[in-house]
């Protein structure tokens, strides 16, 4: 097999830590405002969809790892090269390339409109997406170990913000949930598919694979990640679906900033601006994920360094994001996105599976022949 | 060496230009506490607003202003035009409603309220008899900051369960809910002193009619489960005689409230019928005239008179909220979550209400009645 990967053991990491890069990459910008999306299809059920979209990405986890396993220590990227050869390989990897820099990209642009609507109306976005990039560039060149840490960081220092979700529901009324499953499949399934844009993130592991210490324990902490933001899910999903009536619900853009704007507490009465500003904690090691992913990529294309790849990288996400600036562009890109990550995270993944393992038997019989 | 050099050099550029930011400076704003809205001529809003400005040499002065235009933003404007400081609306607590414009609808300005990440959604909202321009504008004696003041009085209400609770979420809620609409309180202008004295109903964001806050102990019976709250009753004679004797017609007797819980329940979808048991454990605080509590035949006596007191007082509410087509106790809410397949609509639902059969269940206890029997 050709383009094995090479990596010492300072660089990796142990397999425990996967479990903060999995929570923090599939927890970005999207838990804001996923509530209406789900309740549009599903109304009060949605906490169904939410569990049948995890369901369907534990399922997507064993596939990925099972490709994994086949090649024992490669990417996703060497994988490609190797199944499709050089040239569509290239191609390929580029795509997917291209796929991570968007994922980056509307991480980026929703977390800067959320500032501007929230926070400072009259910042501009280009600063603010200007200070978020330097920030990425400054943990970026730190290395893979650096990120894992933000990670881990990330994870510990914002698990407080589930208890205020306990505020709110001074107001609740629990008949809202009530009568369960009145909703058929179709629009349960409907909702699970608008989970995609919150959901996704934990295609990263398909990178980071050749990084972890201990392979064969890996899987099992990537589970426990999805199990983990799964919970996170349901649980935000329930009490939102108790506070707000339905109507509401589908005309609230950000449903989790406006359960944390009923919250007064005695030494702070605005609680959503601390929250929203600790939000940077929390899509920051998202970002750098992604960036590093891109790099993994373009370095299979073209070896250069780290350093010179992120000043690039990020000067070229500044351009792009310059020009968009409204809320309706900012709704088109992520139904865009949603959809394209749809196919990469969970088509793409079951179609990868496929080529690898008939490679092998072929291979085999090749062999034995 | 050069790299760490490179990377300080930013981050303090960062972090230096975070100043670049917008400031906030509590001394160069003027906070708005207290928004009121009444008809103006021609389509037109007049906005009063209490704006509190925070001096750092001498008291903070607090001052009214009155605008009339098309949008409220557009009045917003214009009382920037007179302050010397900066408007800013994040501390806003109460917004009123002229009765006249609350009888017009005041959907558009929920909406707009509820749009606004400034304002937070614990606003409470409530209406004012008359025009909450007069209210707003007159000198209270004992009064310094009257968006300070209403805003505490009615949060203190409500958190003695005296008021349906009407922050500007539950508003919200409520009234984008096709099965359940909402009410405020109704303020008024007492001499030297504001009153609650009563509790609007709402329809579809226009206010069709009213209680006196005497009923407003029963409303809360029926939304909410009471932690606290006094409520008073008078007894008929007729229905505690022979075995307790009053001097007059009635027995007037106060009560407070330790625990209630109210159950709404659909006991037949097609019949359209509803069961609403309300359980209220409470303690005897007074009476008009002496009676002996202590004896188990009294207290049982005094038990079922009240039960039946409340009993009818409250189907005199639902009959009243029927005729108005309001539904703030939430029945639609709960016919919806009972009922599988209701498909309920707006319209349906305010036909079906108008029609629905309900059984009254109230079920007393008297627990206690203090230290000296």
């Amino acid at each position: 097999m050709k383009s094995l990967l090479q990596i010492s053991n300072d660089q990796k990491f142990n397999a425990p830590l996967l479990f903060f890069v999995v929570v923090t990459s599939q927890i970005a910008v999207g838990i804001q405002g996923f509530q209406r999306l789900i309740v549009k299809d599903a109304t009060h059920d949605a906490w169904i969809s939410i569990l049948l979209s995890f369901l369907f990405s534990h399922f997507i986890v064993y596939v990925m790892f099972k490709t994994l396993e086949i090649y024992s220590t490669n990417d996703l990227f060497g994988i490609q090269l190797d199944l499709f050869g050089k040239y569509l390989g290239h191609l390929i990897n580029f795509s997917y390339v291209i796929y991570v820099s968007f994922a980056f990209f509307v991480v980026l642009k929703n977390y800067t409109e959320i500032i501007t609507t929230w926070v400072f109306p009259n910042l501009s976005q280009v600063f603010i997406s200007g200070t978020l990039l330097i920030l990425v560039i400054y943990s970026f060149t730190g290395g893979l170990r650096v990120i894992i840490g933000v990670c881990f960081i990330s994870v510990v220092s914002t698990i407080w913000m589930l208890l205020l979700l306990l505020f709110p529901l001074e107001y609740a009324h629990y008949n809202h949930l009530l009568p369960v499953l009145s909703n058929d499949l179709v629009s349960i399934l409907k909702g699970a598919y608008s989970m995609t844009f919150t959901i996704v993130g934990f295609e990263v592991v398909n990178i980071l694979y050749p990084f972890v210490k201990d392979k064969n324990k890996a899987q099992k902490y990537v589970h426990f990640g999805l199990f983990f933001t799964c919970f996170v899910y349901v649980f935000v999903m329930i009490v939102t679906i108790v506070y707000f009536s339905n109507e509401q619900l589908e005309k609230t853009i950000w449903a989790l900033l406006t359960l944390f704007s009923i919250i007064k507490l005695p030494f702070i009465e605005r609680i959503e601006i601390i929250v929203i500003c600790f939000w940077l904690i929390i899509i920051l090691p998202n970002l750098c994920l992604f960036s590093w992913s891109a790099y993994r990529g373009i370095v299979r294309i073209k070896n250069i360094k780290g350093t010179t790849f992120i000043w690039i990288f990020t000067i070229l996400i500044f351009f792009v994001s310059l020009p968009v600036q409204s809320r309706h562009d900012i709704n088109r890109i992520n139904n865009i996105f949603s959809k394209i990550a749809f196919y990469v995270v969970f088509i793409y993944p079951l179609f990868l599976y496929i080529m690898a393992s008939t490679k092998k038997i072929l291979k085999k019989w090749v062999k034995s022949s | 060496m050069r790299k760490i050099k490179l990377i300080l050099i930013l981050l303090i550029c960062c972090s230096l230009i975070t100043g670049c930011a917008e400031t906030k400076i509590l001394e160069r704003i003027s906070l708005v506490t207290l928004i009121g809205y009444d008809n103006g001529d021609e389509d037109k809003v007049t906005a009063t607003t209490v704006v509190r400005q925070i001096n750092p040499e001498f008291e903070s002065r607090v001052e009214t202003q009155t605008e009339t235009e098309a949008t409220s933003k557009g009045t917003r404007i214009k009382v920037d035009m007179k302050t010397a400081k900066k408007l800013a609306a994040g501390q806003l607590r109460v917004v009123l409603y002229g009765e006249e414009l609350a009888k017009q609808g005041i959907e558009e300005s929920i909406q707009t309220l509820l749009s606004n990440s400034e304002i937070s959604t614990s606003v409470y909202l409530a209406v004012v008899r008359g025009e909450s321009k007069t209210l707003i504008e007159q000198n209270y004696e004992g009064i310094s900051d009257i968006g300070q003041h209403l805003y505490n009085l009615i949060d203190h209400n409500i958190e003695q369960q005296q008021l349906i609770s009407s922050t500007l979420h539950e508003i919200g809620r409520d009234n984008q809910s096709k099965v359940r609409n909402f009410a405020l309180p109704i303020l008024k202008k007492e001499g030297q002193f504001i009153g609650i004295t009563g509790t609007a109903f709402f329809n579809k964001g226009k206010m069709v009619g009213e209680l006196p806050s005497s009923d407003i102990s029963y409303l809360v019976l029926i939304c909410d489960s009471f932690k606290s709250g006094t409520l008073e009753l008078s007894l008929d004679s007729e229905s505690i005689s022979p075995t307790v004797e009053t001097k007059g017609d009635t027995l007037n007797l106060a009560v407070d409230s330790i625990k209630s819980k109210s159950i709404i329940k659909v006991t037949d979808a097609k019949k359209n019928e509803f069961d609403l048991n309300i359980l209220l454990k409470c303690r005897l605080l007074e009476t008009s005239n002496k009676i002996d509590i202590s004896d188990p035949k009294v207290n049982k006596t005094i038990e079922k008179a009240m039960n039946e007191k409340i009993e009818s007082e409250i189907s005199r509410i639902i009959k009243y909220t029927k005729e108005i087509e309001s539904d703030i106790f939430g029945f639609g809410e709960e016919y919806r979550s009972q009922v599988r397949g209701a498909n309920l609509t707006e319209e349906k639902w305010m036909e079906m209400y108008k029609k629905m059969k309900l059984n009254i269940n109230v079920d007393v206890e008297i627990i206690r009645n203090g230290v000296y029997e």
